[in-house]
C-alpha cells in the first residue's frame, strides 16, 4: 500500500527531505500529491517507487539514480535531466527538453513532447508515445530515440552516435544524420519498447535514422 | 600566436654532444613532440623542420650541455605593423585550408592589466605597517557560512580553477589535487568527469575511504556543472565539497568547451560518453536553462542533491560584470567566480581568445558594485580570474573587492610548462596538456604538486608583505584606497585613484550609473 505525501504549501526542502525519510524508512512506494509547484522534485535518488498524482513541475527526476518516477499527469519542462539510471514514466504530454543529458536509464512520454527532446542524450532511451517538436535528438551521442508519432525540424542535429527511430513523419533533419534500413533487430528492439510501455504501433512502419559520421566536426 | 616558423632553433655545434660525437647523444630529438630534429643513419642529429617549433623550449631544458637555443624569429613587429610575421602566416594558413586558426593557451598581446597599479604602502597619514616577520596576517577565506552545512574554509585566499580530465592530463589533475590538499585550498574537476582519486586526493588522503591521510591540512574539491555534462551523475555532483555552474569563461566567453578528438583517448572518451576521437564540443549555453527563472530552479536543485550541505558557485565570462554578478547573486550562489579575458583554455578559437570579453581589471570594480547594491559584498564570495600571475595581482585583486583569486594558468606553469600555447595540439611536452602514455610519464603528480604547493605558498607570502605593508593584518581590511593608477586609461576604467591627482576620475565621484 503506498503511502501519499501531500506537498500542498511546501516547500522542496521539507518535501524533498520527507520523501526521502519515507523511502528509506518504511518502504519504497510513495505517493506524491499537489507537487505542481516544486521544481527539481526527486532529485538524485538511488531508490524508491514515487508517483507523482496530477502534474509535476520542472526537472523532475533531475540526476535520477535509480529511482522509478511516474507522473500521472502532464510533466514540466526537463524531465529526467542527467538521469543515469532508472526511469521516469510520464502518462501525459512532457514541456521542453525532456529527457537531456542522460546517461541511462528510461524515458517514457506516452502523451506528446516539446522541443529539444532528448538532447545530448548520452545513453539512455527515451520513447514518446505520440508528437515531438523542433530540434529533437539533437547532439546525441548514445541510446535510443524512440518517436511513436510525429517530429519536427531540425530531427538530429548532430547526431553523433546511437539510433532516433520515427513512427510518423519529420518536417525536416538535421546534419549528419541519414535514414538506414530496419534490421530485424531492430524491429525487435522496438516490438520490445511497445509491448513494455503499452504503446500501440507496428514497429516495421518505424523509419530508422543514424550518424553520418563521428567526427563531423574538424576533418 | 602560435604560427608555422614563429621560431628560431640554434643548436651550438661545438658543445652538441652528437656534433662531436654522432650517435652518442639524441635527447633532443627524444623529448621533441613535434619532430623538428632528425637522427639520420650515421646518428647525426639534424634540424630537419624548423616551422615545426611551437617554442616549448623542452629540447633546450633537457639538452645536457645546454647547446640549444630558441628565439622566437618575429624581431620585425615594429617596421611590419600591420601586417606582421604573425598576420601573415595567419592569412597563408586560411588560404591554405579554408579553416580559421585554433589554439589553446590564453590572451596574448598587450591589454589592460594590473601592471599599471601600485600598491600604496603605508606611512603617517593611515595606520602604521604591520611587520611581516612577527606578527600574524588573518587569510581564511568561508565559502557558505550561513548558508550550507559544510561550508568550505580555504586557508588562503586561492583556488585553483576549472581545468576538465581531457583538456589537461590525469597526472596534472592529480598534481594540482596534491597541491590543494597541501595549501588547504580548493581545486576544481573541470567539465570533464572526475578522476577516480581527485577527490580523495584533495582531501589529503590517499585511500577512497579517507582513513590514512598523507597532505595536511587537507583541501577542497569544487565539481563542475557545465554545458556539457561531460560524465555527470549524481555521484559525481555529490564527490565534490561545492558545485560550479558554469555560465561562461574568460578565454571563450559565449562558447562551450571545446576538446579537440587528436585528445580524446579511450579513458576519456569513457568519462565523457563519447566515440574515441571524436570532437566534444560542450554547448554554448544550457539546453535546460531557458530562463533566469531556470538558473534559480538550477540551483535549487543543487542544493537539493547534496543535501543543503554544500556550497554552489557560479563562474562567469567576462561579458556585463555589473548585471552577470548581480543576477548570478540573485540565483542565490554562495560564490562567484568572474574571469577576465586573460583567462586560459585548452583550445579555442585564436580570435575568440583575443578578441572577445573584457580585461580583468576592468571586471572587478563593477562587480563589486553589484554585490554591495545588492548587500551581499563578503557574504556572496567574489573570486578574481585570469591572467592573475604572482602575489602583487592578488592584491591588487582582493584589495579592489575580491575575496580571493585563481591561479590556473600560473599553477600550470609551476607544473613546468613553458607557454608554448599549443595546448589544442595534445602534444605538450611536459605532459600537461597531452593525453599520450609517453609525455604524461614526464609529469609526475607528487612532484608537480610539490611544485605548485610552493609557487602558491611564495604567492600567499606576497600577498602577505604587500598587505601588511599596507597596515592591515586581514586580506578583507584591503580596500580601493590601497591602490593606485599610474596611468589615465587605468584609472578610468578601474576608479582607483590617479597617481599624482591623488581622486578618482571625475565620473567615478559623481555617482557612478551603469
Amino acid at each position: 500500500m503506498s503511502r501519499v505525501l501531500d506537498a500542498k504549501g511546501k516547500n522542496l526542502r521539507a518535501v524533498s527531505t520527507q520523501l526521502k525519510e519515507m523511502i528509506t524508512a518504511d518502504g519504497k512506494e510513495v505517493t506524491v500529491k499537489n507537487a505542481a509547484h516544486l521544481h527539481g522534485l526527486c532529485g538524485g535518488l538511488k531508490s524508491g517507487e514515487i508517483t507523482i498524482k496530477g502534474n509535476s513541475g520542472d526537472y523532475l527526476g533531475v540526476l535520477n539514480d535509480g529511482a522509478l518516477i511516474r507522473v500521472t499527469g502532464n510533466a514540466g519542462k526537463y524531465v529526467a535531466d542527467n538521469m543515469t539510471r532508472g526511469a521516469v514514466l510520464v502518462d501525459g504530454d512532457a514541456d521542453y527538453g525532456a529527457g537531456q543529458y542522460c546517461y541511462g536509464g528510461t524515458v517514457v512520454v506516452k502523451g506528446s513532447a516539446g522541443d529539444f527532446t532528448a538532447t545530448m542524450n548520452k545513453g539512455a532511451t527515451v520513447i514518446i508515445g505520440q508528437d515531438v517538436g523542433n530540434e529533437v535528438g539533437t547532439y546525441m551521442l548514445a541510446g535510443d530515440l524512440v518517436i511513436v508519432g510525429n517530429a519536427g525540424h531540425n530531427l538530429g542535429n548532430y547526431l553523433i552516435r546511437g539510433n532516433i527511430y520515427v513512427g510518423g513523419q519529420w518536417a525536416s533533419l538535421g546534419h549528419n544524420i541519414k535514414e538506414e534500413t530496419l534490421t530485424e533487430a531492430d524491429v525487435d528492439k522496438l516490438q520490445g519498447y511497445l509491448a513494455k510501455y503499452a504503446i500501440e504501433a507496428d514497429p516495421r512502419a518505424f523509419h530508422k535514422l543514424a550518424p553520418l559520421s563521428a567526427k563531423p566536426f574538424y576533418k | 600566436m602560435p604560427v608555422v616558423g614563429a621560431f628560431c632553433v640554434t643548436v651550438h655545434k661545438d658543445v652538441c654532444i652528437n656534433a662531436q660525437m654522432p650517435g652518442k647523444c639524441a635527447t633532443c630529438v627524444e623529448v621533441c613532440p613535434y619532430e623538428v630534429y632528425a637522427i639520420n643513419g650515421n646518428g647525426q642529429m639534424a634540424v630537419q623542420n624548423y616551422n615545426a617549433c611551437v617554442g616549448c623550449r623542452i629540447c633546450a631544458e633537457f639538452c645536457p650541455v645546454n647547446a640549444i637555443r630558441i628565439n622566437p624569429a618575429e624581431s620585425e613587429y615594429l617596421s611590419r605593423y600591420p601586417w606582421t610575421f604573425a598576420q601573415v602566416e595567419e592569412i597563408h594558413h586560411k588560404a591554405l585550408t579554408g579553416g580559421y586558426l585554433l589554439r589553446g593557451f590564453g590572451t596574448m598581446g598587450p591589454m589592460p592589466h594590473f601592471d599599471q597599479i601600485v600598491v600604496v604602502p603605508s606611512q603617517l597619514a593611515a595606520e602604521p605597517p604591520k611587520d611581516k616577520y612577527r606578527e600574524e596576517c588573518e587569510m581564511e577565506v568561508v565559502i557558505g557560512e550561513d548558508t550550507c552545512e559544510k561550508p568550505i574554509r580555504l586557508q588562503y585566499p586561492v583556488i585553483f580553477p576549472a581545468m576538465s580530465f581531457g583538456a589537461v592530463s590525469r597526472e596534472a589533475k592529480l598534481a594540482l589535487a596534491i597541491a590543494a590538499a597541501k595549501l588547504g585550498i580548493a581545486g576544481n574537476t573541470g567539465e570533464g568527469g572526475v578522476v577516480e582519486e581527485e577527490p580523495y586526493y584533495s582531501h589529503g588522503y590517499i585511500d577512497k575511504e579517507e582513513t590514512e591521510k598523507k597532505w595536511e591540512p587537507g583541501g577542497y574539491l569544487v565539481v563542475q556543472w557545465s554545458t556539457g555534462r561531460w560524465g555527470v551523475s549524481a555521484d559525481f555532483v555529490r564527490a565534490g565539497d561545492a558545485v560550479e555552474v558554469k555560465i561562461g569563461q574568460g578565454a571563450k566567453p559565449g562558447m562551450g568547451g571545446h576538446l579537440l578528438g587528436a585528445k580524446v583517448t579511450e579513458e576519456i572518451a569513457a568519462v565523457r560518453g563519447i566515440p574515441v576521437g571524436s570532437d566534444a564540443l560542450s554547448p554554448c549555453r544550457y539546453y535546460d536553462v531557458l530562463s533566469f527563472e531556470d538558473l534559480k530552479k538550477q540551483v535549487a536543485f543543487l542544493r537539493d542533491v547534496t543535501n543543503y550541505e554544500k556550497p554552489i558557485w557560479i563562474k562567469l565570462g567576462p561579458s556585463r560584470p555589473y548585471d552577470d554578478v548581480r543576477l548570478a547573486a540573485e540565483a542565490g550562489v554562495d560564490a562567484i567566480s568572474l574571469d577576465g579575458i586573460c583567462g586560459g583554455t585548452g583550445a579555442s578559437p585564436d580570435l575568440v581568445t583575443q578578441g572577445a570579453g573584457i580585461p580583468t581589471i576592468a571586471c572587478i570594480p563593477p562587480a563589486v558594485r553589484a554585490l554591495k547594491d545588492l548587500g551581499l559584498h563578503r557574504k556572496v564570495k567574489l573570486f578574481a580570474l585570469g591572467g592573475i600571475r604572482n602575489g602583487l595581482d592578488a592584491v591588487k585583486a582582493l584589495a579592489m573587492g575580491a575575496d580571493g583569486v585563481g591561479f590556473g594558468t600560473a599553477a600550470e606553469i609551476a607544473m613546468g610548462c613553458r607557454a608554448c600555447m599549443a595546448c589544442h595540439k595534445g602534444n605538450c611536452p611536459y605532459g600537461i596538456t597531452s593525453q599520450k602514455p609517453e609525455l604524461r610519464a614526464r609529469l609526475d603528480p607528487e612532484e608537480a604538486g610539490q611544485r605548485v604547493a610552493n609557487f602558491i605558498k611564495a604567492t600567499v607570502e606576497e600577498i602577505k608583505i604587500l598587505t601588511m605593508l599596507s597596515g592591515h593584518s586581514d586580506i578583507k581590511d584591503l580596500s580601493e584606497e590601497d591602490l593606485r593608477a599610474v596611468d589615465l586609461n587605468t584609472a578610468a576604467i578601474t576608479g582607483l585613484k590617479l597617481i599624482g591627482y591623488e581622486r578618482r576620475m571625475p565620473w567615478w565621484e559623481n555617482g557612478h550609473d551603469n
